[in-house]
């Protein structure tokens, strides 16, 4: 049986509830895995220690960790994890990280896996239009996203033994610049909440701003908007007339759903409606409607989202 | 919407790399900056400067011509897909194209000294110089021949009197080729935009090619220098030989005119709901999508055949009259067919039909107006001239 | 003066309907293209040579099908176009992959490579930091804007709390996000110049692969719309868009 190794996603030195989601997976995969902590300390590693079903740890710690740098992470993790099968997050850096140490073993990676059946991984390709299933054939590293498995409990006591490893950063962090608060572009953006006429006014597009901001999304309106009021500006306008877009996430708040505006956002991966008129036409298109007004709903949504996404 | 244009008889297959290379610069150009901007130039009645610049950057000015000249010498079915794409997005900036390349340079290019074809082709190819060209006369349009604009020799230069109208570009032109009579015989001069006693009135209030610049050259003892003259052509060879190679852009301009109503009606079908259903499922409008599918995958293998067998030099003018006919007239007809399915809808601007159908009319009468291009075929069938009544 | 490479692969038109027959996805009718962040990473080695000088080849990997990405690269005015493949390969895996890239790399004396942050076909992300790992080079990924120095670069990455901006020295592997550039776009004389290019084939030695690939199969069907009286469902929906929609 080989060995399975879960390299903890941390941020600002705790680590971060995937983890847990690692854990199961590498069950499902088959056997307790040794969960690697990387670190500055060994701080963290007493959570990654309570996960259940976690045979052993390793705290990784060494300077290079303060910030990401995916050649110097790569060699000390590396340094530490035995021979086997590495999982981490699917996410920015677990992907970056995991190729590199994919590359370092020269063994394949899998990324974005999204379900482990008998042996079977899944992931999605061409952005979710088909899904390829593989079979590990030996070592690998897999990177799994979040939400795919449910997290393993609380309450386990593995061992954990500290290994200092350092490593040469080959990049410098220079500055950290706050990110402008511009607002992304709808043909750009990936989530997308817009507005229409059924917000009654310009400035109650600042509850949809709020929300966006949770979430990373971009502030689009219909038409009706756009032509009502000034300060929604004809970049915002989605539609046939407007932009085409096609985010995983289409939410829209007080618009009807008029052909003209359908035709912009259709192909939306996810449609989320909400709408006073349970009678709207959105709603036929919608995956999750919600009949409701607005000053109802979103001070809903934004606080849940909120506590969901901090 | 993401325009997919009809192929159906994949013509893609039968064009070289390059050439479909050409087309996508060209589409995607028109995707972004043309297709988004072109009914504010129209309601403005403007050609955006930029446009023409931009055309000079990607070079497909006076495409088909020698390298040396600054130009591309690709072949002319590259440069009919340019014209298909230029037009998809509006006649007015094909026409542009058109009188740039095939009536201002290529002329100079076919019978210009050296001297005059290093001085202007490449300023030309690069969008620096606009060009245009002077053949109609406001008594004179389908008989070109009898026109009345002169030239007088005057021992080191030459003189130019007359008038001519419809002249796409003339107004922001700093290059014509004019054509007038030097002692009885027609004669190609090249024109400079400072040269005394030329001036360029720009004709305003038209309804179709609103995003082109039409214009009246007038003439009145504009002097020019004796080095003007285009040495190597004289007669209606001169003109007419432009003209096929414009007529050759416009067969396939045509298409793209019909692709922009085509998918426009298409996509309008399958999402206007009537009677419960979308109207793309009722048996008429099917048979007007059709049709159209039909006429288009039959202009485009008039046209890819007609460009092939020009890049082989093997053509007859008769073929070029019989592409433009036949091209323009289908693209009117699906224009209008367009219209038709788009409802009221269709008459609005937010949508390209009403555009494509008024520009058209245009494209329908210059270079040879329909009827014309019936005659030159009807002589090609009996030997019978009818333009006039003088057998 | 830097020998620049850009990696740049041949993937369907994101518009595609990927078809399946069979356990396989079925790629017959779709129209190619460049995978659209290649075409910064291109933008990028472009701006890197007329900062610093040098040359800049473009390299993919894949059958003669693929000979149309780096034509397109020449047209925009690259140097050098290399195609990695061999015959008797198919089906390559990430470590397949990387080996061959890294073989062509090291044949050419690259010393600056740049690559899209992922293909628009696997999604995968991974050639990039791979690459750099066989080569013992630096890596960054994402990169959303850049400077050239003398003895390397100074890009933007953006991380949680703000974008950082980054040193590196070369030699270097950058992965570039869209946006920090506008792609230049060919014109007909680059088009003729790509016409006469030449690409340069180029085999390697590569390890067998290590992952099996079963079967390709349509994404799971999404279940039909749902519609909740009142504002009070707005938790389940959320719920529902983070623990069946994995949107959020
Ligand atoms: C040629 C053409 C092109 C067009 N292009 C576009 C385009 O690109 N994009 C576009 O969007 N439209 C376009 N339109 C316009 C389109 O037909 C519709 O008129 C427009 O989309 C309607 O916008 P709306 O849904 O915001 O407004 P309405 O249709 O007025 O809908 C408002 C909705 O808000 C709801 N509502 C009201 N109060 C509340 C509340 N307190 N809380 C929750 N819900 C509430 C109502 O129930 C109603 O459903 C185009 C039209 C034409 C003719
Ligand atoms: C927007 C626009 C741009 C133009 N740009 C240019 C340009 O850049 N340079 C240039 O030189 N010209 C240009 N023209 C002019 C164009 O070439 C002429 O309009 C065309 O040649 C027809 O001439 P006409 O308008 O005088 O019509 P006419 O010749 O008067 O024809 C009117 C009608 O009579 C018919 N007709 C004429 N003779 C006969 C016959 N013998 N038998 C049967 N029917 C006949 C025609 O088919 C037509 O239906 C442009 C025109 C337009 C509309």
């Amino acid at each position: 049986m080989t060995e399975i190794i879960v390299i903890a996603e941390t941020k600002d030195g705790i680590i971060s509830p995937v983890t847990s989601e690692l854990v199961s997976a590498a069950i499902v995969l088959g056997g307790n895995p040794t969960v690697i902590v990387p670190g500055v300390n060994d701080t963290a590693a007493t959570s990654g220690a309570a996960i259940s079903g976690v045979s052993k740890v390793i705290a990784c710690v060494g300077e290079q960790f303060s910030n990401y740098d995916a050649a110097a992470w790569a060699s000390a993790i590396d340094a530490c994890a035995p021979a086997g099968v590495i999982i981490c997050a699917a996410t920015q850096n677990g992907k970056d990280l995991g190729s590199r140490l994919a590359a370092r073993r020269a063994v394949s990676v899998v990324q974005d896996v999204v379900a482990i059946d008998g042996g079977v991984l899944t992931s999605p390709i061409y952005s979710g239009k088909a899904m390829q299933n593989v079979s590990l054939q030996g070592d690998a590293v897999v990177s799994i996203r979040a939400n795919t498995f449910s997290p393993s409990s609380d309450g386990g006591n593995a061992e954990i033994s500290v290994m200092n490893q350092s490593a040469d950063l080959k990049t410098a962090v220079r500055e950290m610049i706050a990110k402008a608060s511009e607002r992304l572009d709808v043909a750009e953006a990936d989530i997308i909440i817009s507005g229409g006429r059924g917000m009654q006014d310009p400035a109650n597009f600042a509850h949809l701003e709020r929300v966006a901001d949770t979430l990373g999304a971009a502030v689009g309106a219909s038409r009706a908007a756009v032509d009502a009021w000034e300060d929604i500006s004809h970049g915002m306008q989605v539609g046939q007339t407007g932009k085409t877009v096609n985010p995983s996430l289409y939410i829209a708040v007080g618009i009807s759903g008029a052909i003209q505006h359908l035709a912009g956002m259709r192909t939306s991966k996810y449609i989320v409606a909400i709408n006073k008129d349970a009678e709207a036409p959105i709603f036929q298109h919608a995956d999750y409607g919600i009949v409701a007004t607005w000053q109802d709903a979103l001070p809903i949504l934004e606080s849940e989202l909120k506590a969901l996404l901090g | 919407m993401v325009y997919e244009a009809l192929d159906f008889y994949d013509i893609e297959s039968e064009c070289t790399e390059e050439e479909i290379m050409v087309r996508d610069m060209v589409r995607d150009w028109v995707d972004e900056e043309v297709i988004p901007n072109i009914e504010a130039a129209c309601r403005e009645g403007r050609f955006p400067e930029e446009w023409g610049k931009a055309l000079g950057e990607m070079g497909v000015l006076g495409m088909t011509i020698d390298e040396k000249y600054g130009c591309a010498g690709m072949s002319y079915v590259a440069y009919g897909l340019v014209c298909q794409e230029l037009e998809r997005g509006d006649s007015g900036l094909r026409s542009f194209a058109s009188v740039q390349g095939s009536l201002a340079m290529f002329p100079i290019s076919a019978f210009g000294s050296e001297e005059q074809k290093m001085h202007y082709l490449p300023k030309m190819a690069s969008g620096e110089w606009i060009g245009c060209f002077g053949l109609t006369e406001p008594d004179y349009g389908s008989n070109p021949g009898d026109m009345i604009t002169k030239a007088s020799d005057q021992g080191d230069h030459y003189l130019l009197n007359g008038a001519k109208m419809w002249i796409t570009n003339g107004t922001v032109a700093d290059v014509a080729v004019v054509w007038a009579k030097l002692d009885g015989v027609i004669r190609g001069f090249i024109v400079e935009k400072n040269d005394p006693g030329f001036s360029a009135p720009e004709m305003t209030g038209k309804h179709s090619l609103k995003a082109s610049v039409t214009s009246e050259l007038v003439f009145q003892d504009c002097k020019i220098p004796k080095d003007r003259m285009l040495p190597s052509v004289k007669g209606l060879k001169g003109p007419f030989s432009c003209l096929n190679n414009a007529r050759f852009g416009i067969s396939w301009g045509a298409i793209g005119s019909a692709q922009a109503c085509f998918h426009s009606a298409k996509e309008y079908a399958l999402s206007r709901i009537q009677f419960d259903h979308p109207i793309a499922s009722y048996q008429l409008v099917q048979n007007k999508l059709s049709w159209m599918l039909r006429e288009i995958t039959k202009g485009q293998l008039l046209a890819l055949n007609l460009g092939r067998k020009k890049d082989a030099g093997t053509w007859i003018p008769e073929q070029i009259s019989l592409a433009k006919m036949n091209n323009v007239d289908m693209a009117l007809e699906i224009a209008r067919m367009a219209r038709d399915i788009h409802g009221a809808n269709g008459i609005l601007d937010e949508y390209p039909i009403m555009r494509h159908m008024a520009n058209l009319e245009s494209v329908k009468t210059y270079e040879g107006t329909h009827d014309i291009h019936n005659l030159i075929i009807g002589r090609w069938i009996t030997g019978i001239q009818s333009f006039t009544r003088t057998l | 003066m830097p020998e620049i490479a850009v990696l740049v692969k041949r993937v369907p038109d994101t518009n595609a309907k990927i078809a399946i027959s069979g356990d396989r996805v079925d790629l017959s009718s779709v129209k190619w293209v460049m995978s659209p962040y290649d075409e910064f990473a291109l933008e990028a080695a472009m701006m890197h040579k007329e900062s610093n000088g040098g040359t800049v080849t473009a390299i993919t990997l894949g059958t003669p099908d693929c000979d149309k990405v780096l034509k397109d690269a020449k047209a925009i005015g690259v140097d050098r176009i290399v195609r990695v493949w061999d015959d008797s390969w198919s089906d390559l895996d990430s470590n397949q992959v990387q080996s061959a890239l890294v073989s062509a790399l090291k044949e050419l004396s690259t010393e600056v490579v740049y690559c899209g942050k992922s293909a628009a076909d696997t999604g995968a992300s991974s050639t990039g930091p791979g690459v750099a790992e066989r080569m013992g080079w630096a890596s960054v990924s994402n990169i959303i804007g850049i400077e050239f120095e003398d003895a390397g670069v100074e890009v933007l990455i953006p991380r949680n709390i703000g974008n950082a901006r980054t040193g590196v020295s070369l030699p270097a592997v950058i992965s570039c996000d869209k946006g920090f550039c506008k792609p230049r776009k060919p014109n007909v004389k680059g088009i003729m110049m790509a016409k006469r290019a030449q690409v340069e084939v180029l085999g390697a030695d590569i390890p067998t692969s290590s992952i099996n690939i079963v079967s390709h199969t349509p994404p799971p069907q999404k279940a039909s719309g749902q519609k909740f009286e009142g504002a009070g469902n707005v938790p389940t929906v959320v719920a529902a868009l983070r623990n069946d929609a994995n949107v959020i």
